[in-house]
């Protein structure tokens, strides 16, 4: 049995060393750029949920959000509720907003879009967005006749924002105008502009809790409280940790928050991704078919002296799945570093989304479900046709 | 011992049926160097095949050491040809994409036999054959007479106890034709080998115990050749 398989490689080998370079490249290629079509595909949808959960945690939602419970506009005793909450082992930040809709006018432009009132030194403790100023400071505690917008709101002098909210060319140290629900209306002198590309954050702007609760009548309330925990993907836990502090608000995770969007994206992208997959195999398995039936029919005459002289069919029939087995080897291989270069280059140059630059995410488990797959399908792609040649009786063979 | 009797085989061509054998029987003893001649297509190459193993006759019945080899499977009959049996075929049939040397050592391979063994005993045969310094080529890089003693070495690198060989000095000068033919007498008497071959040259026929001549598939005549085998 040992000795049959060392034949077998020995035979596969000599075929590969002395036939055609030209087709062995050639396929060797083809399985490469499928495997690179198997990781990709996946590698982007993961990218793109990677993307949309970061840009959700670090500049819309935090890990988790404390809502007022059901029937209550606002979370009341704030203050000792953030207390309570950053006692809990593994929550490092949480930040109080008070959200409302309110309408933007600057020089005869208006836009009604969100307003958050915030606390920045706790807002800083949970997103991000403090970082991303593209233009001017964030805000700081004392700010009262302030505003810092974001970048689609601010808008570009005489471009519409395409159905978005936008004031289209507010600057650093321009005066905007704020019409609250309330009726009462502000003048704030714009900060500071920030970009996070995610659009409902950039779509927003920000002035200080302090200011805005000063607008609305409010003491120690807030529409929501977000949560930043130390790391991201145990939400779940959190959330019933916190419940069990005997928190009496609603507590929703960021993925909960989002409506099931993700969840809604990620089916539809893996079933676009079946049907690429199913396809990039079926390529893989009539390639290989193709390759090794002509391979076996131009040896025919081989096969049937190797059969006279007294080497098992077998023997003939594993040479072959050899064959198959080095190819998609080095094919996944050169698809494993083309990967590479395509994952490199759109790191690089990543493409851009709705919800913020997309990087290619490749994971193992893509890695090796595509390996495993074209191997499955390979051998039985080799093995179908050798095996129809090698059975073939011994004299008809060798007449070829 | 090679027991044939009654053997047949008819080819079918669409309405034409050709009787290639028509009822050979054929007795041929362990150490034995029996010629089989005739004239082109009465039958010599099919008698070969069925003894060698390669084809099953329509009828009749092949008996070698006492075993019915008709009754194996294929897998057996593998096996027995690799074990048993050194062929050397007419259009000498050696694998295009090997060395002369890798012809011949790729049975010793199969069976198992280590490979300073096989290198060295295949680098032997075919510096008997002459082949010394071909043993790298491959054979479109051989002559048709250098390709026919590859096929030659490879038959007869296991050591075979019966040796099939179907007209394998046609290619071969008269004076390598008759080194082979020695060569395949010394190994008849110093390894007792049976050796059955194919050959119309008369002068064939002094190395021959017994000559079998074949006429339209039918034994015509049998003549010993050589006293006291
Ligand atoms: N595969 C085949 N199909 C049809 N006829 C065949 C086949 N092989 C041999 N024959 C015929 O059988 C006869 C005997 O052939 P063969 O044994 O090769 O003769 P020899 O070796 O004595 O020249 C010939 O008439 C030949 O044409
Ligand atoms: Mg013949």
């Amino acid at each position: 049995m040992f000795s049959g398989i060392r034949v077998s490689a020995f035979l596969a080998w000599k075929s590969i060393q002395r036939g055609s370079r030209g087709t062995f490249a050639l396929t060797i290629m083809i399985i490469a750029l499928i495997f690179v079509n198997l990781v990709f595909l996946p590698s982007i949808i993961s990218g793109v949920v990677v993307t949309f959960e970061t840009q959700s945690i670090d500049f819309d939602l935090g890990n988790l959000v404390v809502e007022p419970r059901e029937g209550s506009r606002y979370i009341d005793g704030v203050d000792g509720l953030q207390r309570r909450l950053e006692q809990i082992p593994g929550i490092t930040g949480t930040s109080p907003r008070i959200a409302a809709g309110v309408t933007f006018s600057y020089r005869g432009r208006s836009a009604a879009s969100t307003l958050y009132g915030i606390t920045p030194e706790d807002e800083r403790s949970v997103t991000r967005i403090a970082d991303y100023m593209t233009a001017g400071e964030f805000l700081s505690g004392g700010d009262t006749d302030a505003i810092v917008i974001g970048a689609t709101l601010a808008g570009t002098e005489g471009e519409e924002a395409g159905g978005l909210p936008s004031l289209e060319g507010v600057g650093v140290g321009d005066s905007i105008e704020v019409a609250y629900p309330n009726g009462l209306a502000r003048t704030y002198r714009v900060k500071g502009i920030f970009e996070t590309q995610s659009f409902g954050v950039d779509t927003a702007a920000f002035v200080t809790a302090r200011e805005m609760s000063g607008v609305l009548g409010l003491d120690d309330q807030a529409s929501m409280i977000l949560v930043k925990t130390a790391v991201n993907g145990r939400e779940e836990e959190y959330k019933t940790e916190i419940l069990s502090y005997g928190v009496q608000e609603d507590v929703w995770t960021f993925r909960e928050k989002s409506g099931g969007f993700v969840d809604q994206a990620i089916q539809s992208f893996n079933i676009i991704n079946a049907i690429s997959t199913l396809v990039s195999l079926i390529i893989a398995i009539v390639v290989v078919f193709i390759v090794i039936f002509i391979n076996t029919v131009n040896r025919r005459r081989q096969i049937g002296i190797l059969k006279a002289i007294g080497i098992d069919q077998q023997i003939i029939i594993n040479s072959y799945v050899l064959q198959v087995l080095f190819i998609t080897a080095v094919g996944a291989l050169v698809g494993i570093v083309l990967n590479a270069g395509v994952s490199a280059y759109l790191t690089a140059y990543p493409l851009v989304f709705p919800g913020g630059p997309v990087y290619p995410d490749v994971e193992a488990s893509a890695i090796l479900r595509s390996i495993a797959s074209l191997f499955a399908v390979s051998v039985v792609a080799g093995y179908v046709p050798a095996w129809r040649i090698a059975r073939e009786d011994i004299l008809t063979a060798i007449r070829g | 011992m090679i027991v044939a009797e009654n053997l047949t085989r008819v080819y079918t061509m669409g309405n034409v049926e050709v009787r290639a054998l028509a009822g050979v029987s054929l007795k041929v003893a362990k150490g034995e160097f029996v010629g089989i001649m005739g004239a082109s297509g009465s039958g010599k190459s099919t008698l070969l095949h069925i003894l060698g193993l390669l084809d099953r006759p329509t009828s009749g019945s092949v008996t070698i050491d006492g075993t019915d080899v008709l009754g194996l499977s294929d897998h057996r009959r593998t096996l027995f040809r690799l074990n048993r049996l050194g062929y050397v075929f007419q259009d000498y049939a050696l694998i295009g994409e090997l060395t002369a040397l890798e012809n011949v050592y790729l049975t010793p391979l199969v069976r198992g036999t280590p490979k300073d063994e096989y290198l060295e005993r295949s680098a032997d045969i075919l510096r008997r054959v002459g082949l010394g310094d071909r043993m790298d080529h491959r054979q479109s890089e051989l002559s048709g007479g250098e390709q026919q003693r590859v096929a030659i070495a490879r038959a007869l690198v296991n050591s075979p106890s019966i040796l099939l060989a179907d007209e394998p000095c046609a290619n071969l000068d008269s004076q390598t034709s008759k080194s082979i033919l020695d060569l395949f007498a010394r190994l008849n008497e110093e390894l007792d080998q049976t050796i059955v071959m194919v050959s119309h040259e008369d002068w064939h026929k002094e190395y021959f115990c017994r000559v079998v001549t074949l006429r339209d598939g039918l034994i015509e005549e049998v003549t010993e050749c050589r006293k006291g085998a």
